[in-house]
């Protein structure tokens, strides 16, 4: 009893003495409810860095120290957590969330408080704001050029695009159809389903998919089913007998992480695109596999919001080192046009709209749950406002030479600085 | 001393190759088109793989089969083609290179300048094309199996005749049967005479596979033809005239028209509006009031006004387009020529797509029975707790994932599939039922008749196991993994067919309806619960412990919520939400059948699982959407009968 006192006194010292110096680094990811599935490994990836750059002597001279909080997989939770962060712990960035609601209520109180926060997430696009750089894919960086790659490649020609039902699926899923409109697809050809998270009940679903295929055009399944849904849905593919080479299927939220609860010697050929896989061959790569695994254990997997964390961390680390402070605006500016070899070989670089410069990789899932790369292409700048919705065509973001996040190239003008749109 | 070896072991590589210089190479084909074969595409591989065919090298097939399967190596150093021995086992670091001719290759010690050719798969779906040429009468059936289901997948005329070849060798009975199906397929498509084609979809007309829909429906696809009244038509395989008014509206015809640069354009709305706005004057627009400009038929008159005062061009009404369109005929014609095979398909899908409709009716019944009877499996262990003993258990749901993560645990320790079902079915019973006295003795008992309390209690209790489970399992889903003999599906056509897991789901169901209505009916305990439901005083007053009872009766609702957390898991995903999912379903389920009855809850299940269906096959394009519309037919269906479907009566009814 006597120690556990004793050690209590002394975390509560040191963590006294931490807040008095040394630099803080929140850490906003759900460690409880639906999303603690895949943030909880972020929270670890974030702990992991952290430790590896304290290792090589902190930054500025100083310890870096993680606040981690749990906003237990509650939407509002995430602004009343990020407040708290930026108020009570006075942290210098947050890196955090997952979902695209959970980044919306957040992004109010980040504005307000003029704070930092890294979102290492694929998602929507339509959304720019001074406060937060988006390290995950742009709709143009993922979901655009895997559709072209059923397009080009497979020959596609009927779509059937399977969502869950929020915020991502459905936006993705309009700028799909436009472009699908747009490359001569009819609308007749393109079957849209949304689903509730964790839906389970998908035998109507699958079998609707495969009678899209009764009028010999060849159909192809765009996946933005999110969560633990996915473990159902590939189950009943596999037990239909839906075979890759009969109807492709290309998720944008199934990565190596998700597949780890699955058998998927059913789902061999079926595609994801990423930005990373951990089957890069690469010597980045290899090295920051090792060190997970031997931290989290030879049985933990490395997927594409980890890289995107990776890459945050250390551009953050760098633009730090360059404006030789953690004072918000100061690291903001010195962000732009930061460099970072990315862990699939290549350059990641951070672009005024505050989106990265990524390669765009398809994969195919493998009997041992890792991915075949097939197809790399180079550095993709992510584009905030999707060039496919005639809203936002003439939309650009360029925080750097425009300062603005929402501006229109036709009249010229900034349309708003904040993003509670 | 490394460059020196290389150098010796490329040695032989470079004199076999002076050698071979004038025969047949596929070396050397691949070497020409190094780029397009090492970064292929599907839309330039074409040209590599005529190349390689046309040169027609002893060592083509198996080049393209390594190619195929991920096999084909790519040397940066020496820009050569190489497959990778793997029977040498002595070289367990080193990797050997071998030659097309099987020849050994250089030895290798890393494997950086090596490349592994990873062809996507619509590039191997264009080699797996070529193969079938060399597959297709090579002497294990198995590689013909194979050969013929690529063919299935996309067959094209240059295949008809290596088929017909092939076909006339091949003996075994099953192969030939999808040759000569394939056979068939093919004729209807690029047969060369009408009759053939003919007496091929007749012969095909009953079948209602996806392949042969495929193969008909192409054909009597139709395009819109204009023609000039004057003109004739000829040669054109006509579905019929679409008479305007009637099978197309003016407005669209014209639209046709004007697409296909015959007509000019008519004004929208807006310009037509820009006019009359640009025509005001003193408040009037051809001296009618603005304000009066609010209504349709006001801003008609208004224009037809600015049209005769020569203001605004003229406008076409009604009646002039339809006079227009006179000029014109609209048909509908077959892309396809030769009427006879169209006239056969259209007779031939319409006989198909009836009996596809009635399948697929067939289809959503079985999809809504599988449903049923997993809402059924899930909410039978509630109908006990909560529809004989009246207990809220909000925690039910977590006593299914009891089970599920008991499944999941049984799988890590036995390796063989079914054994391990074998035995986590009871294991699961026995962990759950444990648990269940266990929340019955420690919490339960102490809230009797306080179902507020129960109800917040279990409701705690329920998020405290959810935490429980992620701290030892951790937040990922963990496989629940079917044995083998589960794996699949039953197929009984293209169209209708239900995987095995939920078949087996169907009879578990099925089984523990009957076991609990043994228990319940049929023996002394069941007899005893039923009387300690109805008046517990007066059941101990005859010599029945009703405190004994009410543990095990919970336990025994507990224990079956663990089974089907087995069930489920097995066909959906083994997370610690898993429970949540199912509790709101369960408890509907055990309301709308009627509280305290077993048959109830069967007959509830059946109904909401139907009504689910039905409400997908309705509105197929949001299935959360579906799942509302189903929440409030239940709401309105409880205002009708409150009591539920099968509702108790006479003395046990009273509450």
């Amino acid at each position: 009893m006597k120690k556990i006192a004793l050690i209590t006194a002394l975390t509560l010292t040191t963590s006294l003495s931490a807040a008095l110096a040394d630099i803080k680094v929140g850490v906003l990811h759900s460690l409880s409810g639906t999303m603690a599935i895949s943030e909880t490994t972020l929270k670890d990836t974030m702990l992991m860095l952290i430790e590896e750059q304290n290792a090589k002597g902190g930054l500025l001279g100083e310890k870096i120290v993680p606040v981690v909080v749990d906003p237990a997989s509650d939407w509002p939770l995430f602004a009343e957590k990020t407040r708290e962060l930026l108020t009570v712990q006075n942290v210098d960035v947050i890196f955090g969330a997952w979902t695209s609601v959970s980044r919306k209520s957040a992004l109010p109180v980040l504005e307000e408080l003029n704070g930092l926060m890294f979102y290492p997430v694929q998602y929507e696009g339509e959304e720019s704001s001074k406060n937060v750089f988006y390290t995950g894919a742009a709709p143009n960086q993922q979901a655009i050029p895997a559709t072209d790659y059923f397009l080009e490649e497979l020959g596609v020609e009927k779509f059937a695009l399977l969502g869950t039902d929020y915020v991502y699926p459905r936006t993705t899923n309009k700028i799909l159809e436009q472009y699908l409109k747009d490359k001569g697809i009819p609308a007749s050809d393109i079957f849209v389903n949304y689903t509730p998270f964790g839906h389970n009940d998908w035998s109507k679903i699958v079998a609707d998919v495969v009678a899209l295929g009764a009028d010999g055009k060849k159909v192809g399944v765009i996946s933005t089913i999110n969560g633990d849904a996915n473990i159902g849905f590939y189950k009943e593919l596999a037990a239909a007998g839906v075979s890759a080479d009969d109807i492709p299927v290309v998720a944008f939220s199934v990565g190596e992480e998700e597949l780890s609860g699955l058998d998927t010697s059913n789902l061999v050929g079926h595609l994801a695109a990423w930005n990373y896989f951990q089957s890069s061959k690469n010597e980045a790569n290899a090295s920051f596999v090792k060190k997970w695994k031997a931290k989290m254990g030879a049985n933990r997997v490395t997927n594409d919001p980890m890289e995107a964390h990776y890459i945050g961390f250390n551009m953050w680390v760098n633009a730090v080192e360059k404006a030789g402070t953690t004072d918000v605006d100061a690291v903001r500016k010195a962000m732009y046009g930061q460099t970072f070899p990315n862990l699939t070989g290549g350059t990641a670089e951070m672009l005024p709209n505050h989106h990265l410069k990524k390669p765009v990789l398809i994969g195919e899932i493998q009997s041992d749950g890792q991915f075949d790369i097939i197809s790399q292409t180079a550095e993709v700048p992510g584009d905030a406002w999707t060039d496919y919705l005639p809203e936002s065509a003439e939309l650009v973001s360029d925080w750097q030479s425009l300062g603005c996040g929402m501006y229109n190239t036709k009249t010229k003008t900034c349309i708003q600085l904040t993003s509670n749109y | 001393m490394q460059l020196f070896v290389l150098i010796m072991a490329l040695l032989p590589v470079l004199l076999t190759d002076i050698s071979l210089a004038n025969q047949k190479s596929a070396q050397l084909v691949l070497q020409k088109f190094e780029k397009l074969v090492v970064r292929s595409s599907s839309r330039t591989v074409d040209s590599v793989l005529d190349a390689l065919v046309s040169e027609n090298a002893p060592e083509t097939a198996e080049v393209l089969a390594k190619w195929e399967a991920k096999e084909l190596y790519f040397l940066q150093t020496d820009k050569r083609f190489y497959f990778i021995d793997n029977r040498t086992t002595t070289n367990n670091d080193k990797i050997q290179l071998v030659l097309f001719d099987g020849s050994y290759g250089p030895l290798l010690t890393t494997d950086k300048a090596l490349k592994q050719l990873k062809p996507n798969s619509g590039v191997r779906k264009k080699i797996r094309q070529e193969l079938v040429r060399f597959q297709l009468q090579d002497t294990t059936p198995s590689v013909r199996a194979l050969a013929l289901t690529q063919l299935e997948r996309n067959a094209t005329q240059e295949h008809l005749e290596p088929l017909q070849e092939a076909l006339a060798s091949e003996t075994e009975p099953n192969l030939r049967a999808r040759m000569e199906r394939l056979q068939r397929r093919l004729l209807i498509s690029f047969g060369q005479d009408s009759s053939t084609r003919v007496t091929n979809i007749e012969f095909l007309s009953s079948d209602i596979s996806v392949d042969v829909r495929q193969t008909l429906n192409p054909l009597i696809e139709t395009e819109l033809f204009i023609l000039h009244a004057s003109e004739s038509l000829d040669g054109k395989n006509i579905k019929k005239q679409l008479i305007v008014g009637q099978d197309i509206s003016v407005e669209d015809a014209y639209a046709i028209l004007v697409d296909k640069g015959l007509e000019p354009r008519l004004m929208g709305k807006e310009e037509r509006n820009k006019i009359l706005i640009d025509n005001i004057k003193d408040g009037k627009v051809a001296d009618i009031p603005v304000s009066l400009l609010n209504q349709q038929n006001m801003r008609d008159r208004a224009y037809t006004n600015l049209v005769a005062a020569g203001l605004a061009p003229n406008e076409f009404t009604t009646q002039q387009l339809r006079q227009k369109l006179t000029a014109y005929k609209f048909f509908e014609i077959y892309i396809e020529k030769d009427s006879a095979v169209t006239a056969a398909a259209e007779a031939a899908l319409k006989d198909i797509n009836q009996k596809v409709g009635f399948y697929k009716a067939f289809d959503l019944l079985l999809d809504s029975l599988s449903l049923a009877s997993i809402y059924f499996l899930a909410a039978i262990g509630l109908a006990i707790t909560f529809g004989v003993m009246g207990i809220i258990n909000m925690a039910h749901g977590e006593f299914i994932m009891i089970g599920a993560y008991t499944g999941y645990v049984v799988q890590q320790i036995i390796p063989d599939y079914t054994i391990a079902l074998l035995v986590a079915i009871p294991l699961a019973f026995c962990i759950t039922f444990c648990a269940g006295v266990l929340l019955e003795r420690s919490v339960i008992r102490h809230l009797r008749q306080r179902p507020l309390e129960t109800l917040l209690a279990t409701f705690g209790i329920s998020i405290a196991l959810q935490q429980l489970a992620k701290n030892i399992f951790g937040t990922q889903a963990r496989p629940l993994t079917a044995p083998d003999w589960l794996d699949g599906a039953l197929i009984v056509n293209d169209v209708v067919s239900i995987s095995l897991i939920r078949i087996a789901i169907f009879f578990l169901a099925l089984l523990f309806l009957a076991i609990l209505i043994y228990v319940l009916k049929r023996t002394r305990f069941g007899l005893e619960v039923r009387a300690v439901t109805q008046n517990a005083r007066m059941a101990s007053s005859v010599g029945i412990n009703p405190e004994k009872v009410n543990m095990l009766t919970f336990g025994l609702g507990s224990g079956i919520a663990g089974i089907a957390g087995i069930a489920i898991g097995l066909f959906a995903q083994v997370t610690s939400e898993i429970g949540s999912a199912y509790i709101v379903q369960s408890f509907m389920t055990v309301v709308v059948g009627g509280v305290g009855n077993i048959w109830g809850t069967m007959a509830g299940a059946g109904m909401i699982g139907g009504v689910q269906k039905a409400i997908e096959w309705l509105y197929p394009s949001n299935t959360l959407a579906a799942q509302t519309y189903m929440i409030i037919f239940i709401i309105i269906f409880i205002q009708f009968r409150p009591k539920g479907i099968i509702a108790l009566k006479g003395r046990a009814a009273e509450d």
